[in-house]
């Protein structure tokens, strides 16, 4: 098997951009990602390109985007598909890249992600947010994805004293990371009081412990291991990728105090790794509710399962501790651009393990080894990557 | 604009919305609802026999949908009641299911409350109103 490198990245900011539809946000990133390659790199050598999207442009090009977006880029003969596996899409957007360039079919590969979420009405939004969970049983029930996220919360409070606190924790912590990073949403710390008294949304969650709907868009340039120095003399390697399905019905599952799919692909990617969870120097984990942050420290073998608060009690899992989780804000304060998600997590693991995040509040220092992991709706598939820092 | 659900596709499941209609695995003797092609428990057997759940169970877990939340197609409903229950059931079969708590009871919803399903309208699309079970908290014996 070849080995992975990424040798760029780029993403637009996330948040709200009532003139740029997903052309405009792709193209930005895009050519954001073709900046960030240090030497020798010429679009035209492309050969292959994953590009993940849930809705692609709110439903406006049901089929055949990729090839779409990448004629808007002046590369209308690269083989491009699109990758849905609803909020992990940009993640399997990466593995399914990464799997490309192991096998020795390809040398250099796009993995991209997009989302165009701000245009629609608000019911039209909450329709088709709702819809990549169990339609007929979950959906009928009235509830949401927040709803099913909700039930995975009050059912971890109850097995393991979770408090309504500790949701919180996860709120403040988060967006007091996206303060100094250019490309978050939110970039506004908030106090305990506001966390705990939002608006509600599905008991015990209020509208902070909710990821917001956003535009963005991102693409990360893979290649080769071997032929990496060709393009810099920094490059990231992608040493671990793993990814797994579960039941996409929660009522279908043995636990939902955790994600049988994040387990079964970061054991994967562990092994692959040849590492293990003490190993990892920072992570970018998927919060789209806070519960879903709580839910990854045990799956992922950041604690024992049902012990995630002690990490925030501590606080491990901020920039600063010992393990910083989400230094970008996460999706909870950087934003949710569902198909960019997982790509765009890739993009500030890239810049961190370069030391090129330049604002000084947010550079992770003396950093090896990060861990990314991306989620599927209330974990119906799950993306998880390790990554090296090369060079030097 | 609601999850859309055809009349032909609901009526494929009446079966399940409207009598609980279950498979009991004839390889291990476990209990499927909603129904699979293979059953979840074996990950072996494909051959089943129909049983009706009694629709008793437990709260296994619960959250309550506020009213700005709602999926739109209960949008109504939420602005009527300001917001509802909707609870994970553990039936006393096995299987877990998930529908809305009408009835709560004065005290907060808690896991491991008894509940019992009761048929009840669920929404209306394409102007034919969908039936199907709720649950409520069971009778004091």
């Amino acid at each position: 098997m070849e080995g992975v490198a990424i040798i760029g990245a780029g993403q637009t900011t996330y948040g709200d951009f009532p003139n740029k539809g997903i052309k405009e946000l792709f193209a930005e990133a895009y050519f954001e990602m073709v900046q960030s390659v240090d030497y020798g790199f010429e679009p035209q050598m492309l050969h292959s390109a994953y590009i993940g999207s849930l809705s692609t442009g709110s439903g406006f090009q049901l089929g055949q985007m990729a090839p779409l977006l990448m004629g808007h880029v002046g590369l209308p003969h690269v083989n491009a598909v699109r990758i849905e596996n609803a909020c992990a899409s940009g993640g399997f957007a990466i593995y399914n890249a990464a799997c490309a360039i192991a096998s020795g079919k390809f040398d250099l590969v796009l993995a991209a992600g997009v989302e165009k979420m701000r245009d629609v009405s608000s019911n039209k939004g909450r329709y088709w947010l709702g819809v990549s969970g169990d339609t007929e049983y979950e959906r009928l029930a009235g509830s949401t994805f927040a709803g099913i996220y909700a039930l995975m919360a009050a059912r971890y409070m109850h097995e393991y004293g979770l408090k309504r606190e500790h949701l919180s924790m996860v709120a403040i912590k988060n967006h007091r990371h996206a303060v100094a990073n250019p490309k978050a949403q939110f970039r506004k710390a908030i106090t305990m009081e506001q966390a705990l008294n939002g608006v509600p949304v599905a008991h015990p969650f209020n509208v902070w412990d909710c990821s917001p709907t956003s535009d963005g868009a991102a693409a990360v340039l893979l290649c080769r291991a071997g032929m990496a120095k060709n393009f810099t003399s920094k490059p990231v390697y992608l040493r671990g990728f793993g990814a797994a399905s579960d039941y996409l019905a929660i009522h279908d599952r043995d636990s939902i105090t955790s994600l049988a799919a994040t387990s079964k692909a970061s054991a994967e990617a562990y092994k692959q790794a040849g590492i293990g969870p003490r190993d990892i120097d920072f992570a970018e984990v998927h919060d789209c509710f806070t519960i879903a942050e709580i839910l990854a420290y045990g799956d992922l073998g950041f604690c024992e399962q049902g012990r995630a608060q002690y990490l925030l009690e501590e606080g491990i899992t901020q920039l600063g501790g010992k393990l910083p989780v989400n230094a970008s804000g996460g999706l909870k304060a950087k934003g949710h651009p569902i198909g960019a998600t997982g790509c765009g997590m890739a993009c500030e693991i890239f810049k961190q393990l370069r030391d090129e995040a330049k604002e000084d509040t947010r550079q992770i220092k003396n950093a090896r080894l990060a861990l990314s992991h991306n989620v599927g709706g209330s974990g119906g598939t799950a993306a998880v990557f390790i990554y090296e820092r090369g060079g030097q | 604009m609601g999850a859309h659900i055809s009349i032909p596709m609901y009526q494929r499941a009446v079966s399940q919305k409207y009598r609980m209609l279950a498979q009991k695995c004839l390889h291990c003797g476990k209990v499927n609802f909603p129904p699979k092609a293979v059953c979840k428990y074996c990950l072996t057997g494909s051959k089943f026999e129909h049983i009706q759940l009694s629709g008793r169970g437990k709260i296994y877990s619960h959250t309550i949908i506020a009213g700005g939340g709602a999926p739109p197609e209960f949008a109504a409903e939420a602005s009527c009641k300001g917001s509802y229950p909707v609870v994970l059931v553990e039936l006393e079969e096995g299987p877990k299911v998930i529908a809305q708590l009408v009835n709560p009871l004065d005290r907060e919803i808690s896991v491991g409350m008894p509940v019992t399903a009761v048929f009840r309208k669920i929404y209306e699309e394409e102007g034919v109103i969908r039936y199907g079970f709720k649950f409520m908290p069971a009778p004091v014996s």
